[in-house]
C-alpha cells in the first residue's frame, strides 16, 4: 500500500515555480530518499507532504489524505523531524520529549514508558536532566529524531538529519533509520548528501523542481550509466584479444581497451559494460574460459557520479553549486 | 485536547520557571520602581517651589518683604535671600532653587508715582506641564499680596471713616449751636476739629479714589460720595475763613447753613460706606469651598493603579508578543503545524501559563505595595483580582495579534514598545483622558490600559466595582484580539 502518493504536483512562489508536475509514490515500509542540490526544491516537497503547504496544482495524499486537511488522528500517524533543532533549549532533554509527547496526545503512563523507550533509543536517557542547551549538535539532533518517533509515527518525514555532521553521527542516524523501517514504519528523508543515497531502499532525485528520476540505488546507477561497469584485465597472447572481444561485445558493450606494457608481460584492461552484472558475469566467465583473466571486478561508481550524470542527461549540470 | 493544551502550558511554565531571573525581575522590578517613586517623589516641591528671594538689604522692599514674609512661605519653599542677582542666577540655573523672586527696592514709591510695582519671577525649565507651577505659584503670591495691602489699607480706611463720621457728628453738633454761639464756632477748640476734619476728608478722599480705580465703575454711591466730600470740602473752606473771621462774620455767613447741609448729607452717604465690615470680608468678598465627591489618596497610592496597568499590559503584550512569532522563526511551529496541536490549542496553552503568571505576578505586586507603601485596595481583593484579570486577557489577546502579525522578534519587540509609549500618553498614566480630543480618543480605547486604569482606579482608589463601559470594553477587546490571533494562525501558507 502506498504511503505517499503524488500526481502531477506543482507549486509556485509567486512566478517561481519550485516544482513542476511530479510524481510519486512511496510504499508503505521503505526508506525514500529524496536527493538534490540545495534549492532544487526538496523541503517544499517535504512541507506539501507534511500540510505545511498546500500545492499550487496537482494532488498530493499520505495515507490517502490530503496533508492540507489532515485530522489530528491522521496526523497521529506521521512524525517530522525538522532540519533543524526547533525544540527549546532552555528546558532539558527530558521536558522537551515530555512536552511533544503531549502535543500527540500521549498520557501519564503512555507517555513516561514512550520517553523512556525513545530517550534510550536514541541514547539520551542518561543525558535527559540536562538543558538542551547544554548537550552537543548531535545530541539535539536526535532529540528531535526522538521527538519526531516518540508518538510511534506510521511514516517518518526527516528533512536533512544529517546536515553539518560528522560521518559517525551520519552513520548512527541511518542506522536507527533503519531500525525504525525494520520496525515497519515508513520513512521519507531528504539529503544533500548524495553518498547516503546507497543507504536508501529507494531515491528520487530531484534537480530545479524536477523529479528527474526515481528508482533503487542500484537502479538509478545502470540509468545513470546505461548498465553496470566489468573491469577486466587480460594477460596472455595479444593476438587473441580481438575474438574474445567480440565474444564480450555479445554480452554487453565494451567501452574502452587499453593496454599496459609492464616489461615482457603485455596486460590488456576492458571497460565492459553490461545490463546487469549479476546476471552478466557467470556469461563473461564463459566466454573468456581459456583466457589469462588476470582480474574480474564490477566496481560501483560513486553516488557522486551517478547524480552527476544523471543530472547532466537532464542538461542541468551545474545547479548542483547552488 | 485538553493533554495538548497543557502539555503547552505546562511546556511555557517550564520555559518561564528556568528564567529565574525574569521570574524576579517580574516581581522584585515594579515593587522597587513604586517603592523608589514613592519615596522619593517631592510632593512638597510640586506644590510649593524652592525660591530664592533677591531683595536690596535695608530697602523698601526688604522691610515689605519681612512684613509679608508669610504670603512667601505659604506658596514657595523658601530658600533665603540675596542681594546678588547673578548668584540666583546662577542657582537657579545649577538647579538648586525652582524660582528666582526679584522684590524691587522702593515698591510703594513706584505705586504712589502711579505706577505698579514689578515682582520679578524668573524660573528655568523646559517642561509645558510642570513647568507652569512657578508662574502659577507666583501669580498666586502676587494675588496674596495685593490682597494683603488692600486688605491693610481698607482697614486703615475704615477706621478713617469712623473717626470722619465721628468728627462730622462733633462739627454738625457745634454747627447746631453756631448761630446762637459764634464764639463756640470760632472757638481753638473749633477751628482744631475743623482743620482735622479737612484733613480726614482729604484722606477719605484719596482712599475712595484708589477703591475707584480697583473697582472701576462698581460702584456708584463711591462717586456721589466724592462730589458730596468735594463740596463739603468747598463749604468746609468757607468756614475755615469764617471761623479765621471771627464771630461776627459767621454770623453774617449764610453758607453756614449750607455747610451744614452739606455735611448732612456726606453724613448720610458715609453711613452707607461699609464701615462695619471686616477689612478681610472687604478685601476678599468671595470665599472658595471646594467639595471632593472622591477620596484622594497618597500620590504613591494615586498612581499605584495606573502603573499596575501599564505593567500588566506590557508583560503581557511582550510576553505574547513573542510568543508565537519566536515558534514561526525558530521552526517550533512548522513542528507544531504537523502535529495534531491546533492553534488554538497552542494559543490557548500559552494564554493559560501566560495569564497565571502575569497576574500571579501583578497580584503579588499590589499585596506587597499595599503592605509596604499603604497603596489603597478600597474596593476589595476580589473585585481587584477580576479587573487584573480582565486586563491580563485583553493585553494577552492584543499581544499574540501582534505575534501573528509580526515577522520578526524585533518587529514584536518594537510594537511592544510602542503600545507602551502610547498607553503612557493616551491611556490616562500621565494626561486624563478628559484632556484628550479626537483621534487620540479613539487610539486611547484600543490599549487594553485605558479600560485597565480607569478599572483599577475605580476598584482601588474609589472603592466601587468595575465599570460596565470598562467590564465590556476590555472583555470586548480580549475576546476580538484572541479570536482574530487565532484566524490569522490557521491560515494556511499560499
Amino acid at each position: 500500500m502506498a504511503a505517499i502518493r503524488i500526481k502531477n504536483l506543482s507549486k509556485s512562489f509567486g512566478d517561481a515555480k519550485v516544482l513542476k508536475q511530479t510524481d510519486l509514490t512511496v510504499e508503505e515500509g521503505e526508506i525514500f530518499g529524496l536527493i538534490g542540490p540545495s534549492g532544487s526544491g526538496k523541503s517544499t516537497l517535504l512541507r506539501i507532504l507534511t500540510g505545511y503547504l498546500e500545492p499550487s496544482d496537482g494532488s498530493a495524499e499520505v495515507f490517502e489524505s490530503a496533508p492540507a486537511a489532515f485530522s489530528p488522528e491522521a496526523r497521529r500517524r506521521v512524525g517530522f523531524m525538522p532540519q533543524g533543532f526547533v525544540l527549546y533549549e532552555e528546558l532539558t532533554v527530558l521536558q522537551n520529549l515530555n512536552f511533544v509527547a503531549g502535543l500527540y496526545g500521549l498520557r501519564f503512563g503512555e507517555r513516561h514508558r514512550r520517553v523512556r523507550e525513545v530517550l534510550g533509543f536514541v541514547e539520551l536517557w542518561d543525558d535527559r536532566r540536562k538543558a538542551a542547551r547544554d548537550v552537543s549538535g548531535g545530541m539535539q539532533r536526535r532529540l528531535q529524531l526522538a521527538a519526531a518517533v516518540v508518538h510511534e509515527p506510521d511514516l517518518l518525514f526527516v528533512d536533512e538529519p544529517t546536515a553539518n555532521l560528522d560521518p559517525i553521527l551520519r552513520r548512527k542516524f541511518w542506522e536507527e533509520f533503519e531500525q525504525l523501517r525494520e520496525g515497519g514504519r515508513t520513512i521519507f528523508v531528504t539529503t544533500q548528501y548524495v553518498g547516503e543515497a546507497e543507504l536508501c531502499d529507494r531515491v528520487g532525485l530531484l534537480v530545479d523542481g524536477t523529479l528527474v528520476a526515481v528508482g533503487t540505488p542500484a537502479e538509478l546507477r545502470r540509468q545513470a550509466f546505461g548498465g553496470e561497469i566489468v573491469h577486466l584485465s587480460l594477460g596472455g597472447e595479444p593476438g587473441s584479444l580481438p575474438e574474445r572481444l567480440r565474444a564480450l561485445e555479445d554480452l554487453g558493450r565494451v567501452e574502452e581497451v587499453r593496454r599496459d606494457a609492464g616489461g615482457d608481460d603485455v596486460v590488456s584492461l576492458v571497460r565492459l559494460l553490461v545490463e546487469d552484472a549479476d546476471t552478466a558475469l557467470p556469461n563473461v566467465m564463459e566466454v573468456l574460459s581459456g583466457a589469462d583473466v588476470r582480474s574480474l571486478d564490477v566496481p560501483k561508481p560513486s553516488f557522486d557520479e551517478v547524480f552527476f550524470r544523471l543530472v547532466k542527461e537532464t542538461g542541468q549540470v551545474g545547479l548542483g553549486s547552488r | 485536547m485538553l493533554t495538548r493544551v497543557s502539555a503547552v502550558a505546562v511546556k511555557e511554565l517550564w520555559a518561564l520557571v528556568r528564567q529565574p531571573q525574569l521570574l524576579v525581575l517580574l516581581l522584585i522590578g515594579p515593587v522597587l520602581i513604586m517603592t523608589i517613586f514613592g519615596l522619593s517623589l517631592d510632593v512638597e516641591n510640586i506644590l510649593r517651589p524652592r525660591a530664592l528671594v533677591v531683595v536690596e538689604p535695608g530697602s523698601e522692599g526688604a522691610k515689605l518683604f519681612q512684613q509679608y514674609r508669610e504670603e512667601f512661605t505659604d506658596r514657595t519653599q523658601l530658600v533665603g535671600t540675596t542681594d546678588d542677582s547673578e548668584e540666583a542666577r546662577q542657582r537657579l540655573l545649577r538647579g538648586e532653587v525652582d524660582a528666582v523672586i526679584v522684590i524691587p527696592s522702593a515698591p510703594l514709591e513706584t505705586v504712589a508715582g502711579g505706577e505698579r510695582a514689578v515682582l520679578r519671577v524668573v524660573y528655568d525649565t523646559i517642561n509645558p506641564v510642570f513647568g507652569t507651577r512657578v508662574p502659577s505659584r507666583a501669580y498666586s503670591l502676587v494675588l496674596d499680596l495685593n490682597q494683603s495691602l488692600v486688605q491693610e489699607a481698607i482697614a486703615q480706611e475704615l477706621g478713617g471713616v469712623r473717626t470722619l463720621q465721628e468728627r462730622l457728628n462733633e462739627l454738625n453738633r457745634r454747627l447746631e449751636t453756631a448761630s446762637s454761639a459764634a464764639e463756640t464756632l470760632t472757638s481753638e477748640e473749633a477751628q482744631t476739629t475743623t482743620a482735622e476734619l479737612d484733613e480726614t476728608l482729604t484722606t477719605l478722599e484719596s482712599t475712595l479714589r484708589l477703591w475707584q480705580g480697583v473697582r472701576p465703575g462698581e460702584d456708584e454711591d463711591v462717586s456721589a460720595t466724592l462730589q458730596r466730600i468735594d463740596s463739603a470740602q468747598v463749604t468746609l473752606d468757607e468756614v475755615r475763613e469764617a471761623q479765621e473771621a471771627g464771630p461776627e462774620q459767621i454770623r453774617e455767613r449764610s453758607g453756614l447753613a449750607d455747610l451744614r447741609e452739606s455735611l448732612a448729607s456726606l453724613e448720610e452717604a458715609l453711613a452707607s460706606l461699609p464701615s462695619n465690615v471686616p477689612a478681610r470680608v472687604l478685601a476678599n468678598p468671595f470665599e472658595l469651598k471646594t467639595e471632593n465627591l472622591a477620596s484622594p489618596p497618597q500620590v504613591v497610592g494615586f498612581y499605584a493603579p495606573a502603573v499596575l496597568a501599564i505593567l500588566i499590559q506590557h508583560i503581557a503584550v511582550s510576553l505574547a508578543s513573542l510568543a508565537i512569532v519566536r515558534e514561526r522563526l525558530s521552526g517550533a511551529y512548522e513542528f507544531f503545524e504537523v502535529s495534531p496541536l491546533g492553534p488554538g490549542q497552542l494559543l490557548a496553552g500559552k494564554f493559560f501559563t501566560y495569564f497565571g503568571l502575569v497576574l500571579g505576578v501583578n497580584l503579588s505586586v499590589a499585596l506587597v505595595l499595599a503592605g509596604f507603601l499603604g497603596i489603597p485596595i478600597e474596593g476589595g481583593f476580589v473585585e481587584m483580582t477580576l479587573a487584573m484579570a480582565l486586563l491580563t486577557s485583553a493585553s494577552l489577546g492584543l499581544g499574540f495579534l501582534v505575534s501573528a502579525l509580526a515577522r520578526s522578534e524585533l518587529q514584536a519587540v518594537q510594537v511592544s514598545m510602542l503600545l507602551l509609549i502610547a498607553s503612557g500618553f493616551f491611556a490616562g498614566f500621565l494626561f486624563p483622558l478628559g484632556q484628550l480630543q479626537g483621534p487620540a480618543v479613539a487610539i486611547s480605547y484600543l490599549l487594553p490600559a485605558t479600560n485597565g486604569i480607569s478599572a483599577l482606579q475605580d476598584v482601588m482608589i474609589r472603592g466601587e466595582g468595575i465599570s460596565g463601559l470598562d467590564f465590556a470594553g476590555l472583555l470586548l477587546m480580549a475576546s476580538l484580539t484572541l479570536g482574530l490571533a487565532r484566524y490569522l494562525m490557521g491560515r494556511k501558507k499560499a
